[in-house]
C-alpha cells in the first residue's frame, strides 16, 4: 500500500510544478461561471421590431405604443413599405415588423375587424415562438381595452376573460445563472478529471517513463490507483472552488446538503476517471487521447440536459442520454442547489452513477495491460 | 520560388498521412458530432409533463383543461392531485408544473371579472419554466380569443414566419453546430503541432536549417486548411442532405467564408501552440477556450442580445459568432456579400492578427 | 578500459537467464527469429546490432513487458510466460527511452522509484544518501532532473533502476548520446555491478564498448549471428577490432 502513497505523492508533485494546473483549478472555475453564469438566457429581451403604418391614427399609435412598452422589443424604426421592412428582416437588422393596414381605426369602430400583420424572422425558430406568443398577448391586452369603444353588437353578452397567474417556484426571478452556474460546476468537474487522467497516462507512454514504471514489481491496481486517486483529490477541490465561486459571485448557495454533494461528486468521479484512464488505453498520442476525451465532453455536457432539456430531444437520443453519466450528476447538482431535495429522493441517481463508475473503472482497469506493444 | 515551403507542406502532409487512425478520428467525429447533436439540440418542448388540479370540477374548468391538452404541448401526467402535494410531485420530477384552476372558476368566467387560473412551474431550470410561461400563455391568448370578446376578436393579427415558417430547430442549430464544431476541430489540430516537436526535440532539427519561422508556421497551418476544408464541405454537406437545411445563398461565398473561418481556427491554434510548454497545456488550453465559449457566447443558443453589455463585447472576440451570423445568412437567408463584409472582415483581421502574433512570440521563444 | 576483468570462467558456472527458440512477431513482420542463447551469473553480456535488429524487443521479452509469440525464456528461473511479475522484483532496467520525471527533483526521483520497489522509508533515506554521494549530487539534489548534463541524468536513471539491488540488470542502450567521457564513467558503473555479482546484459551500437563484455552476442535482422567472446571474435575474422568484426558480420563476409 505505501506504494500507492509514492505513486500519488509523485502525481501531486508533478501537478504543482505545472502552473498552468494551478491556474485551471482555482482560477478557471471563477471566470467561467461569471462568463456563462450570464450568458445562458433564452428569455428573448431587445428584439429589434420596426412598424409599417398605413393608418397613421391615433389607435394605430396606440398599437405602436404598447409594443414599444414591452421590454420585449426595441424599437428601431418605421418602414414605409411592406418590402423595406422585408429587407431590413433580409439582412437582420430587425426581427419583427408589424405591419397596421389602412384604415385600421376606422375598421375597427365599425367592427369589420382589421388585420394587423406580425413578420416574423422564423431562423431562430425558438426566440420567434416566444415573439409570437408576445405578440398574442400584447393584442389581447388590446382587445380589452378597445372592446367597449368598438362597435359591437349591443347585445353580446359580458364576458370573463382567464387569466393565467404564473408562480416560480424554486426559482421566482427566473434567473437563468441559478441553473446555469451549478451546470458549469458539473460541467468543469467532468471535463477536467477525465481530461488530466486520460492525458496524464498517455504523457507517460509517450515520454517513456511508463515503461519503466511497468517493470518494476508495482501492481496493476496500485498504478491505477495512483493515477485516479491524485485527479480525484483535484477533481475534488475544483468542484469545492467552484462552489466557493457560484456563492461569491452569484451569492448562490445550495439549498441541500454540502455533505451529500460531496458524495454524489465522489461517486460520479469514478466515471469521469475511468474514461480517462480508458481513452489512455485507445491511445498512443497525446492528440489521440485528448481527441477522445474531447468527444465525450462534448457528448457528457449537450446530452445531459445541461443547457437542452432532455425531454426536448427525440427519443432514440433520450435513450441514449441514459449512457450520460453526467446527466445523473447534473440533476443531482441542480436538485441539491435548486431545491434541496433530500438524498431519499436521489438514489436512483447515485445509483445509477455508482454502476457506471464501477463499470467504466474496472473496465478501463482490464484494458489496461502492464505490457507495451 | 522559395522551395524550402512545399518542403515542410510535404513533410506535414506525411505526418498526417501515416497516422491513419488520427485521420479517421479527424474526419469522421465532427461527422458524428453534427448528427448527434443536430438532432439532441432543441428548445422545442414537447409533451411537457404536467399534473393538473381542478378544485372547480364543472364542465366549464374541464372545458379549459381539453383546450390545454388539445394542444399537445402539456402531457398531463396526475390529475386531481391535492395542493399540498406538488413539492412531492416537484422533487419526484413528476412533472414539470401544475395547474391549478380554482373552485369557483366556472361562476368567475360568467361574471365579468378576470379569472385567475395558477400556472406553477418548477423553474429550477428557468428557460424551460419561460416556455412553458409562454406556451400557456399562448394557449390562453387562443381559448380567451375563441371565447370572449365576441368571438374572435375585435381585430386579427395575422403572424407571417420569415426563412422557417415551420420554426425547425434544425434550421438554427445545424448551420451553428457547423460553425462550433469547424472552430474547435481546427484549432485543436494545430494547438499541438509545434508543441509536439518541441516535446520531441525535431524542432531544434528544423530550426538549425535555414527555415525561417513563418514558414515554419505557414507549412504547418497549410496541411491543415485543406483537411480542415474537406472536412467543412463534407458536414456542410450532410448538414444539408441530412437535416434538409436549404442554402439560398451562394455556394462560392458560403466556401469562401468557410476557407476564411477554418483559417482563424487554425491560427488561433498555432498561437495556443507557440504559447504552451507542453501538449497538454496547448490542449487543455484550446478545450477551455474554445468549447464552452463557443457554444455559450457565440449565439449559438443563447442569442447575443439578450446578453449583459460585457459579453456582447466578450462575444466579438469569439470567431464563432462571426461565422455564426454568415452561415445562417448564406443558408437561410441567402444574404450576400456586401451585407456580409464587416463579418468576413473581422474574420481575416483576426487570422492575420493571430499569426501575425504567433510568428513573433516563435521568434521570442527561440532566442 | 584498464581494468581486465574475465567473468565466469566456465559456462557451467549457475545460470541466470535461459533463452531458448525465442520468436516474436509483429502481424507478419518477425523482429526477433528464434534466438536462443544464457547468460551466466556476474556476467556482462552484451547485445550488438544495427538499429531495429531486435535487441530491444528481446529485453522487452525478458523483463516480462512483451508477450513472446513462441519459444521459451527464463529469468532468474521464473518463467517469463507465468512469472512476469516475479521476475520483475529480480531485474532492474533501464530503457532507452529516457526514463526519469523530468520535472521531479534529483531526490523526488531516488525517492519516487525507492518507494514503488517498496523499499522502507529508512532505506530510502539512507539509499538516496548513498547513491548522491556516490554520483556526486549532493550539489544538485533539489534540481530538476531536466536541468541536469546527460551524462548524469543516465547514471541517475541507472541508479534508479538498481535501487532495490537486483541480480539482473538489464541495460538498453544506456549511453547513446552521451560523451565518451561519460561513458567511460559509465562503463565503470558496469563493472562495479558485475563485481559484486550481478548479472548485467547490456545493448549497445558503441563496437569500443563491446570489447569491455564478457561476451556479445550480435543480431542481424532479428537473429543471433554471432555469440562469443569478443578476442575469440576478432580471431575468427582476423579483425583488430570489434568494429571490424561487426562490419565484417553486417556485410555478411567471411562467412
Ligand atoms: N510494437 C511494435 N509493433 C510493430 N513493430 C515493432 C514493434 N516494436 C518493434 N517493432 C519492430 O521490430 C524491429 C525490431 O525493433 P527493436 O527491437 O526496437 O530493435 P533495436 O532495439 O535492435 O533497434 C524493428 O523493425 C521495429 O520496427
Ligand atoms: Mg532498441
Amino acid at each position: 500500500m505505501s506504494r500507492i502513497f509514492y505513486l500519488v505523492q509523485k502525481e501531486f508533485r508533478q501537478i504543482r510544478r505545472e502552473r498552468a494546473f494551478i491556474f485551471i483549478i482555482f482560477v478557471m472555475p471563477f471566470i467561467q461561471i461569471v462568463l456563462f453564469g450570464f450568458a445562458v438566457n433564452t428569455d428573448v429581451r431587445y428584439v429589434p421590431i420596426a412598424f409599417v403604418d398605413m393608418d397613421r391614427s391615433q389607435t394605430s399609435r396606440r398599437l405602436l405604443t404598447a409594443f414599444c412598452a414591452n421590454e420585449t422589443y426595441t424599437y428601431s424604426g418605421m418602414a414605409a413599405t411592406e418590402e423595406m421592412a422585408k429587407s431590413l428582416l433580409d439582412i437582420g437588422k430587425i426581427q419583427i415588423a408589424v405591419v397596421i393596414p389602412p384604415h385600421f381605426e376606422r375598421d375597427l369602430r365599425t367592427g369589420n375587424r382589421p388585420q394587423v400583420q406580425a413578420i416574423i424572422d422564423g431562423v431562430d425558430g425558438n426566440s420567434a415562438g416566444l415573439v409570437l406568443g408576445y405578440v398574442g398577448q400584447i393584442a389581447l391586452q388590446l382587445q380589452k381595452e378597445w372592446l367597449p369603444d368598438t362597435g359591437m353588437p349591443d347585445g353580446s353578452p359580458p364576458v370573463g376573460l382567464t387569466e393565467i397567474v404564473p408562480r416560480m417556484w424554486y426559482n421566482d426571478s427566473l434567473e437563468s445563472k441559478n441553473n446555469i452556474v451549478p451546470g458549469i460546476i458539473a460541467t468543469l468537474v467532468t471535463m477536467i478529471t477525465a481530461f488530466l487522467t486520460g492525458m496524464s497516462i498517455v504523457r507517460e507512454k509517450e515520454i517513456g517513463t511508463l515503461e519503466q514504471l511497468m517493470v518494476t514489481p508495482v501492481h496493476k491496481n496500485e498504478l491505477i490507483i495512483g493515477k485516479t486517486l491524485p485527479f480525484m483529490v483535484v477533481g475534488f477541490l475544483l468542484l469545492n472552488v467552484g462552489i466557493l465561486a457560484a456563492g461569491l459571485i452569484f451569492g448562490l448557495w445550495m439549498k441541500g446538503s454540502l455533505l451529500a454533494l460531496w458524495g454524489f461528486g465522489l461517486i460520479f468521479m469514478l466515471s469521469t476517471l475511468g474514461l480517462g484512464i480508458f481513452a489512455s488505453t485507445l491511445a498512443h498520442t497525446q492528440q489521440q487521447a485528448m481527441f477522445v476525451v474531447w468527444f465525450f465532453a462534448l457528448f457528457a455536457m449537450l446530452l445531459s440536459g445541461f443547457f437542452i432539456p432532455i425531454e426536448n430531444m427525440p427519443r432514440a437520443i433520450q435513450l441514449v442520454t441514459y449512457l450520460n453519466p453526467l446527466r445523473y450528476f447534473m440533476k443531482v447538482v441542480r436538485e441539491i442547489y435548486l431545491k434541496g431535495t433530500p438524498v431519499i429522493y436521489l438514489w436512483k441517481q447515485a445509483l445509477f452513477m455508482l454502476v457506471f463508475g464501477v463499470v467504466m473503472i474496472l473496465g478501463a482497469s482490464a484494458r489496461f495491460q502492464k505490457r507495451v506493444g | 520560388m522559395n522551395p524550402v515551403l512545399p518542403t515542410i507542406i510535404k513533410k506535414e502532409f506525411i505526418h498526417i498521412w501515416r497516422d491513419p487512425q488520427t485521420l479517421v478520428i479527424i474526419l469522421l467525429m465532427p461527422l458524428m458530432m453534427l448528427i448527434l447533436y443536430g438532432y439532441a439540440i432543441t428548445l422545442e418542448m414537447k409533451q411537457i409533463r404536467t399534473a393538473v388540479v381542478d378544485l372547480d370540477k364543472t364542465p366549464q374548468s374541464r372545458e379549459f383543461i381539453e383546450k390545454i391538452i388539445s394542444t399537445g404541448f402539456f402531457h398531463v401526467t396526475r390529475v386531481d392531485v391535492p395542493y399540498r402535494q406538488i413539492e412531492d410531485i416537484f422533487f419526484r420530477s413528476q412533472a414539470r408544473c401544475v395547474i391549478v384552476i380554482p373552485d369557483n372558476f366556472a361562476e368567475k368566467l360568467a361574471g365579468d371579472s378576470s379569472t385567475p387560473v395558477q400556472l406553477v412551474v418548477d423553474a429550477s431550470d428557468p428557460n424551460a419554466a419561460n416556455f412553458i410561461n409562454n406556451y400557456m400563455a399562448r394557449i390562453n391568448v387562443g381559448f380567451n380569443l375563441q371565447h370572449g370578446a365576441g368571438n374572435g376578436g375585435i381585430f386579427s393579427v395575422e403572424a407571417r414566419l420569415l426563412y422557417n415558417p415551420d420554426l425547425l430547430s434544425a434550421y438554427f442549430f445545424v448551420p451553428g453546430l457547423v460553425a462550433v464544431i469547424i472552430l474547435l476541430s481546427s484549432a485543436l489540430l494545430t494547438s499541438i503541432a509545434i508543441v509536439r516537436e518541441i516535446e520531441f526535440g525535431t524542432m531544434e532539427q528544423i530550426l538549425v536549417s535555414p527555415v525561417r519561422p513563418n514558414q515554419i508556421i505557414i507549412g504547418k497551418i497549410v496541411p491543415y486548411l485543406v483537411l480542415s476544408f474537406l472536412d467543412g464541405v463534407l458536414i456542410l454537406f450532410f448538414a444539408h442532405l441530412w437535416f434538409h437545411v436549404p442554402v439560398y445563398g451562394s455556394l462560392l461565398l458560403l466556401g469562401f467564408s468557410l476557407f476564411v473561418y477554418i483559417l482563424t481556427g487554425l491560427c488561433f491554434g498555432v498561437l495556443i501552440s507557440t504559447v504552451a510548454r507542453s501538449q497538454q497545456v496547448a490542449m487543455m488550453a484550446v478545450m477551455v477556450i474554445t468549447i464552452l465559449p463557443s457554444f455559450m457566447l457565440s449565439g449559438f443558443i443563447f442569442p447575443v442580445r439578450s446578453m449583459p453589455h460585457i459579453l456582447r463585447e466578450i462575444s466579438v472576440i469569439v470567431p464563432a459568432t462571426h461565422f455564426l451570423r454568415i452561415i445562417r445568412g448564406i443558408m437561410l437567408k441567402g444574404t450576400g456579400i456586401f451585407q456580409l463584409l464587416p463579418e468576413l472582415g473581422i474574420l481575416t483581421a483576426f487570422s492575420i492578427l493571430l499569426i501575425a502574433i504567433s510568428i513573433r512570440k516563435f521568434h521570442t521563444k527561440l532566442e | 578500459m584498464n581494468r581486465q576483468s574475465t567473468g565466469p570462467d566456465s559456462f557451467a558456472a549457475e545460470t541466470t537467464v535461459v533463452v531458448s527458440h525465442l520468436t516474436r512477431k509483429f502481424g507478419s513482420f518477425t523482429a526477433v527469429d528464434n534466438v536462443s542463447f544464457t547468460v551466466a551469473r556476474g556476467e556482462i553480456f552484451g547485445f550488438l546490432g544495427a538499429n531495429g535488429a531486435g535487441k530491444t524487443t528481446t529485453i522487452r521479452m525478458l523483463c516480462g513487458l512483451l508477450k513472446p509469440s513462441s519459444g521459451s525464456a527464463s529469468v532468474a528461473g521464473l518463467d517469463v510466460y507465468h512469472q512476469p511479475e516475479k521476475i520483475k522484483t529480480k531485474i532492474g532496467y533501464m530503457s532507452q527511452q529516457f526514463s526519469l520525471y523530468e520535472d521531479l527533483t534529483v531526490r523526488e526521483n531516488i525517492q519516487f522509484y525507492g518507494g514503488i520497489y517498496g523499499l522502507s522509508r529508512l532505506q530510502i533515506r539512507s539509499k538516496t544518501d548513498e547513491l548522491l554521494h556516490y554520483l556526486n549530487l549532493w550539489d544538485q539534489v533539489d534540481v530538476l532532473t531536466r536541468d541536469l548534463p546527460l551524462g548524469w541524468k543516465q547514471r541517475m536513471a541507472l541508479s534508479s533502476a538498481i535501487l532495490h539491488d537486483p541480480p539482473i540488470i538489464f541495460l538498453d542502450e544506456p549511453t547513446s548520446g552521451v560523451d565518451p567521457a561519460s561513458r567511460r564513467e559509465f562503463w565503470l558503473l558496469i563493472y562495479e555491478l558485475a563485481a559484486r555479482g550481478k548479472t548485467v546484459f547490456v545493448t549497445t551500437h558503441y563496437m569500443d564498448e563491446a570489447e569491455y563484455c564478457h561476451r556479445v552476442s550480435i543480431m542481424k535482422d532479428g537473429r543471433i549471428v554471432e555469440l562469443d567472446k569478443p578476442e575469440r571474435l576478432k580471431n575468427k575474422y582476423a579483425a583488430k577490432n570489434m568494429q571490424q568484426v561487426f562490419i565484417n558480420i553486417v556485410k555478411g563476409k567471411d562467412k
